[in-house]
């Protein structure tokens, strides 16, 4: 057998496309009790100008977010409830470019289904309904205003962005959910809660007649209307809006965080996508040099830490960690990388990294919540995981070095220190 | 499922995985946590992590497991009550997803029984530099600890609670402790822990009986003095106590503990397990449908309890100024419970909840050995989580009542602004 064969094997799901326009992802697998369901949008954060059916929309940040937490109600009762009946551990999570609802079941899954299915399906606001949301949501926001890493990041995104709505938090502010109304969340429900534009995901002990019943019980296996949706998205320059930034906060070691704005990934460029991926690893994962001298000289923790980010209209590459010398693994973090665009990336570095991702993608289908989630997000980018470990093992290190070189230009990195406050 | 006796004090238990993706192996020492080494025992773990005998570069380690498609290895501490526990684990893709036909099993079985049983030494002690740089990362961990104020507030309030118990013990020791750790008391902590550690060996999937073998050449060298470990404890009840302490901070923690004042028994877990669930332990739950959703008192607001120290934590996070409030909701929601009405319904609602999770317990490596060795540690049969889904089924209504009635209000930690403390509302 061909190296990678077994492992696309691996990764194998069956996808369906129902008469709606719905996709749907089942992975039955054998040996399990309990399955994982995914109901997702691509609707999340960033989504906030739109026109449906030629009605113009402008949201307010952290829509996406409060209808996710909206959507847990309807005429007869809350979801919460309806899975208190069935035993599913229910949840739902908002994040810049989508929005989900799961559940893990190990018994009563068709009632979770329906649940499920009929809660996005059938929404229910109304103004009292909103107003009692918004002190929830309000405490959620002033809980993240205290966390050193939101704020981090938030920070970085406002730095990079001047009107790209990244830089806004995903859950809004109190001033900014308070101009919420049920017209404006029911426009996002026509524009994005459509069948064609979400996908249901599926992995454990389930059999695709199952998922088909609930669907049909739900209407799903019907053409829905048409609605013609248009994302707006601004103009965003390629230089950051700001180069430097600092706030306080009560802690003791300064934060910081290095960022690149790079030019966003066009759709269907898995292999850009995949060096996404790598970058972190090369630059300062555990294995590279620079991480063991930051290390070793006492200048990070091991949560000194690299990502990358990619959403439409925006691509980056974050770095970020905590240090009482902060400016000085700044620069040794852009001498490092000035070095490898220069002189290309470590050929064995570069072989062990790849060997990681591919041990990634057979460890993501070993559980039901990591195989469902994994098969709805590659779903939402355009592509299957078999292709992913196609391109995986397709990919060279000339294709990174390449890509590298286009790439951290000095001139669109920012800074972003949150600096121990003054007593 | 197997588990059998290889030595004084060491165990191998056999685990399926025949429909996982990976294998795994665990090396779990525990052994009584001590006041004098707390701080040598916690960065043990850091230096263990970074190489073995036979590979002592931490980058090369990790080069090692990138080689073996991203293998995982930790070694953690956790503690159990007054006991600590020390794991080392690896896990990574079976054989079959081998690109060049490599032999995963054997190699992460040395990887793991190396790490654990063949430290990297330097004339009988461990490396003196490896030793200091692992003690400065301890160092900022433990500065570092008020940037999470969740989790700092909980940790200050368990302080006050446990003070004079063995539960009060640090998991991650002393920071004014650190200078004085060597590369000679760090060895001490670690002999300690090999020769008197009670050690459960977990193997799922791969060859177990190779890693019996390879288990007792480990163990042929070692003088086994299993020490006794620490029982379930119970802290006294006390007057009733409220501290506070002031951070220009958005969102006020309120971290209440109870205690239950006599040691808990196994025979009280499950319905524990379904008091918490129907306190604040699920969404369904008083805390969360009242304080939370109909009250809007708090963001989160979550009960758990530890059979093994017989406390009741209650953490929330909450308007500065409603932080009062949220407590006297909390514990109207907690006085409901034990004197008004349970209904069937929500009762039924936390057990189907229950029940489901335990279903689960079996997708997951993790999950199935962490019920195992849970049971290990609580000095229990083992039973499958189907036998255990029969004990919970056994939980009446007055059960519940009869965990959350032995329950005393003790401390009441607020993380706060100057201006909400408690003496100003």
């Amino acid at each position: 057998m061909k190296p990678y064969e077994q492992a696309a094997r691996t990764v194998e799901y069956k996808t369906l496309t129902l008469p709606s326009g719905l996709t749907v992802l089942i992975r039955p697998m054998p040996g399990y009790s309990a399955v994982h369901a995914i109901y997702a949008t691509k609707f999340g954060a960033i989504d906030r100008d739109f026109k449906v059916d030629g009605k113009e929309v402008h949201l307010p940040a952290g829509v996406a977010h409060f209808l996710e937490h909206k959507m847990f109600e309807s005429e007869d009762g809350d979801a919460f409830a309806k899975y208190a009946k069935t035993g599913a551990n229910a949840n739902a999570y908002t994040g810049f470019d989508r929005t989900a609802y799961i559940f893990t079941a190990s018994s009563k899954i068709d009632e979770s289904l329906d649940v499920l299915l009929g809660m996005v399906g059938n929404p229910y606001f109304t103004p009292q309904t909103i107003q009692k949301e918004q002190g929830i949501i309000g405490q959620e926001i002033k809980m993240y205003d205290d966390s050193v890493d939101w704020r981090l990041m938030m920070a970085m995104f406002q730095s990079m962005y001047e009107k790209h709505p990244l830089r806004d938090d995903i859950a809004g502010s109190v001033e900014s959910i308070a101009q919420i109304t049920p017209e404006m969340l029911y426009d996002c429900c026509k524009a994005f809660y459509r069948p064609e534009n979400m996908v249901l995901a599926l992995a454990g002990n389930i059999t695709e007649k199952q998922v088909m019943d609930a669907c049909r019980r739900e209407g799903l296996d019907k053409p829905s209307a048409p609605v013609k949706v248009e994302r707006l998205m601004p103009e965003e320059s390629a230089l950051p809006w700001r180069r430097e930034y600092e706030i306080s906060m009560p802690i003791v070691q300064t934060g910081f965080g290095l960022a690149f704005k790079e030019q966003p990934v066009e759709k269907g460029n898995l292999k850009r996508e995949i060096i996404y991926d790598l970058l972190p690893d090369l630059i300062c994962g555990g294995m590279t040099p620079l991480y063991r001298r930051l290390y070793d000289e006492g200048l990070v923790n091991p949560e000194f830490d690299g990502e990358t980010l990619m959403v439409d209209g925006a691509a980056c590459v974050l770095f970020t960690g905590e240090s009482n010398q902060c400016d000085r693994v700044l620069e040794l973090l852009r001498e490092e990388i000035q070095r490898i665009k220069a002189q290309g990336i470590e050929e064995e570095l570069f072989t062990l990294v790849k060997n990681q991702l591919y041990g990634e993608a057979i460890v993501d289908m070993e559980s039901v919540v990591d195989a469902a989630s994994s098969m709805a997000s590659a779903h939402q980018h355009g592509r299957t995981l078999y292709d992913g470990i196609r391109t995986l093992a397709a990919l060279t290190k000339e294709d990174v070095d390449r890509e590298l070189a286009t790439m951290l230009d000095p001139d669109t990195s920012v800074v972003v220190k949150i600096l121990p406050q003054k007593s | 499922m197997e588990r059998i006796n290889i030595a004084p004090g060491v165990y191998l238990t056999r685990l399926e995985a025949e429909k996982f993706n990976r294998q795994r192996i665990s090396i779990h020492f525990q052994f009584p946590n001590q006041r004098e080494d707390a701080t040598a025992a916690a960065v043990l773990p850091l230096v263990l992590e970074r190489g073995w005998a036979e590979c002592p570069d931490m980058t090369q380690l990790s080069r090692q497991l990138a080689r073996l498609y991203g293998a995982n290895l930790g070694v953690d501490a956790t503690l159990n009550g007054g006991n600590r526990v020390i794991t080392v684990d690896i896990s990574g893709i079976k054989n079959e997803f081998a690109l060049d036909g490599e032999d995963l099993s054997a190699e992460y079985a040395k990887i793991a029984l190396g790490v654990a049983f063949h430290p990297y030494l330097i004339q009988g002690e461990f490396d003196p530099e490896a030793v200091e740089i692992e003690k400065q990362k301890l160092a900022q961990r433990l500065e570092t600890e008020i940037n999470d104020k969740r989790l700092y507030c909980v940790r200050q309030a368990r302080r006050i609670f446990f003070a004079g118990s063995p539960a009060a013990v640090e998991r991650d020791g002393y920071l004014e402790e650190v200078p004085q750790v060597t590369a000679h008391t760090l060895k001490k902590v670690y002999d300690r822990m090999v020769s008197t550690a009670t050690i459960d060996v977990m193997v799922q999937g791969g060859d177990a009986d190779k890693v019996k073998k390879q288990l007792e050449s480990c163990l042929a060298g070692l003088n086994r003095q299993p020490a006794k470990l620490i029982e379930n404890l119970a802290m006294p009840v006390t007057e009733l106590r409220h501290k506070e302490e002031y951070f220009d901070m958005v969102q006020a923690k309120l971290c209440m503990m109870f205690t239950w004042e006599s040691p808990m028994t196994s025979a009280d877990l499950n319905a524990a397990r379904l008091a918490m669930s129907l306190f604040g332990g699920s969404v369904s739950s008083r805390l969360f449908l009242n304080v939370r959703e109909k009250q809007s008192l708090c963001y989160y607001c979550a009960s758990t309890c530890s059979t093994m120290t017989g406390a009741m934590v209650v953490d929330s996070g909450v308007e500065p100024a409603n932080a009062k409030k949220a407590e006297a909701a909390i514990l109207k929601e907690w006085e409901n419970l034990k004197t008004g009405e349970i209904t069937d319904e929500e009762l039924e609602d936390c057990r189907r909840s229950l029940l489901s999770g335990m279903d689960a317990v079996g997708d997951s490596l993790e999950g199935e050995e962490n019920w195992y060795y849970m049971q290990i540690c609580r000095g229990e049969p083992l039973v499958s989580p189907s036998k255990g889904k029969e004990a919970l089924l056994a939980v009446t209504r007055e059960d519940v009542r009869r965990i959350l009635k032995g329950f005393h209000y003790s401390l009441g930690y607020l993380l706060t602004r100057k201006e909400n403390g408690y003496e100003t509302l």
